[in-house]
């Protein structure tokens, strides 16, 4: 009992809490049997696209421009690349590397930034599951049920507490 | 461990909700500058610091193992806690004030890497507290000493060591106010906040002092060894902390 006691309170002490919250919006487009698409849009808390819209939004137009979405897709998005965008695919239960992120698009809605990006999968979706959590407990990522997207399939939106991180899980049929 | 992570996904829920009813009132605040609001912001902002410091981080692993490795009195961990907020709410008040007036660019970035530069004092200091403390507990085997209590030099260092990495959560908040023209909304707010965090850390100081009092009467005058596994453990901390912030 004293182990975990001192677990707990070294771990707590290393690690951060959340302090952006990102809800999840997953749009899913069936091509075929075997190969689909799944936009992401990320929309980030009030309080932290304010102040990334001020440091972001240089020339104030409450707009990104072309040249804004470049300069945030190199110098916010891409990092996110170090925590698999806190977005992990399972087929058929085993975890499978992310694919590169396309099509990505940086916006302003109702003043928050919003992320929108494609991952392109060569796979039934079906057999898919898809979680999302950062490790590093800096994020937290949101998912409902109303947020996602899924013509002709069936989902299934739960928590997931596993040893690594603490976030949503959803499963399509 | 599950059971930790549900935990954290319970305090992150509570905290999902708080941070949007909280920015929703100040921008609501730019349209009507009604003092009830103003008030309810502030409460929210308390409520909001008393679950954000119930997550990892904040010193309180090292308030708990602080109050392991000596006797103290429950009034001692409150006045620990409280140390801890204001430095807390003075750093992130600097930090912040001083990126956006006089750096005035690349916010989150100037505020991680000033972050990064705390982080590394706080661990160098908590590697001193851990050292200064295994030295005490070898000096109270020495003289077979029962009743030990730390001076007041290093309750303070612990304070500073815990408090000195700026709140990422407080800086946000008081931006937030700032970009929409609430500056004094922002200050207060940031010490509602902090008031709240220093509860949330008085209570681990307190459950440490629990934890002390039951084992250190078991040990009688063995109560060096619980101060020894205080200090050491203060001593691997610091030691991690430091690590990490270096890789």
């Amino acid at each position: 009992m004293k182990k975990v006691y001192i677990i707990f309170f070294l771990i707590s002490s290393l690690c951060a809490h959340p302090h952006t919250f990102i809800d999840v919006y997953p749009t899913i487009r069936v091509n075929d049997a075997s190969s689909s698409v799944v936009n992401f849009k990320w929309v980030l808390d009030d309080m932290t696209s304010t102040i990334l819209i001020m440091e972001l939004d240089s020339n104030g137009d409450g707009k990104i421009s072309e040249k804004e979405n470049l300069f945030i897709e190199k110098e916010y998005f891409s990092i996110f690349q170090d925590y698999d965008y806190y977005t992990y695919i399972f087929f058929d239960g085993k975890k499978v590397k992310l694919p590169e992120p396309e099509n990505f698009r940086a916006t302003i809605e109702n003043n928050k930034i919003c992320y929108s990006f494609d991952i392109k999968l060569s796979s039934n979706i079906r057999n898919i599951t898809i979680e999302f959590g950062d490790s590093s407990y800096y994020v937290s990522m949101v998912l409902k049920t109303k947020f996602v997207k899924a013509e002709g399939l069936l989902i299934k939106v739960t928590d997931v507490d596993n040893d690594l991180y603490y976030g949503y899980r959803l499963e399509l049929k | 461990m599950e059971l930790y992570q549900q935990f954290l996904h319970t305090l992150a829920k509570w905290q999902y909700e708080l941070n949007s009813y909280i920015s929703s009132r100040i921008r609501s605040l730019n349209d009507e500058n009604d003092m009830a609001v103003f008030l309810l912001v502030l409460g929210i902002a308390f409520l909001y610091g008393l679950v954000h410091a119930a997550g990892p981080g904040h010193g309180k692993a090292l308030v708990a193992l602080y109050f392991t490795s000596n006797k103290s009195d429950y009034k001692k961990a409150f006045k620990m806690g409280y140390m801890i907020s204001v430095i807390h709410a003075f750093s992130a008040l600097l930090f912040t004030f001083g990126i956006y007036f006089i750096l005035k660019t690349m916010f989150r970035k100037n505020f991680d890497e000033l972050s990064h530069i705390a982080i590394l004092i706080s661990a160098v200091m908590i590697i001193f507290v851990g050292l200064y403390l295994i030295y005490e507990a070898y000096t109270h085997k020495e003289h077979k000493e029962k009743k030990v209590e730390n001076s007041s030099k290093s309750e303070v260092a612990v304070a500073f060591s815990a408090g000195v990495v700026p709140c990422p959560g407080v800086m946000t908040i008081v931006l937030f106010c700032i970009v929409l023209g609430q500056f004094t909304l922002g200050v207060l707010a940031a010490i509602a906040m902090s008031i709240g965090m220093g509860l949330t850390i008085s209570l681990a100081g307190i459950l440490s002092i629990a934890f002390n009092k039951k084992t250190g009467n078991l040990l009688n005058d063995k109560a060096y060894i619980l101060e020894m596994l205080g200090g050491l453990l203060i001593f691997l901390l610091g030691s991690f902390l430091l690590l990490g912030s270096l890789s």
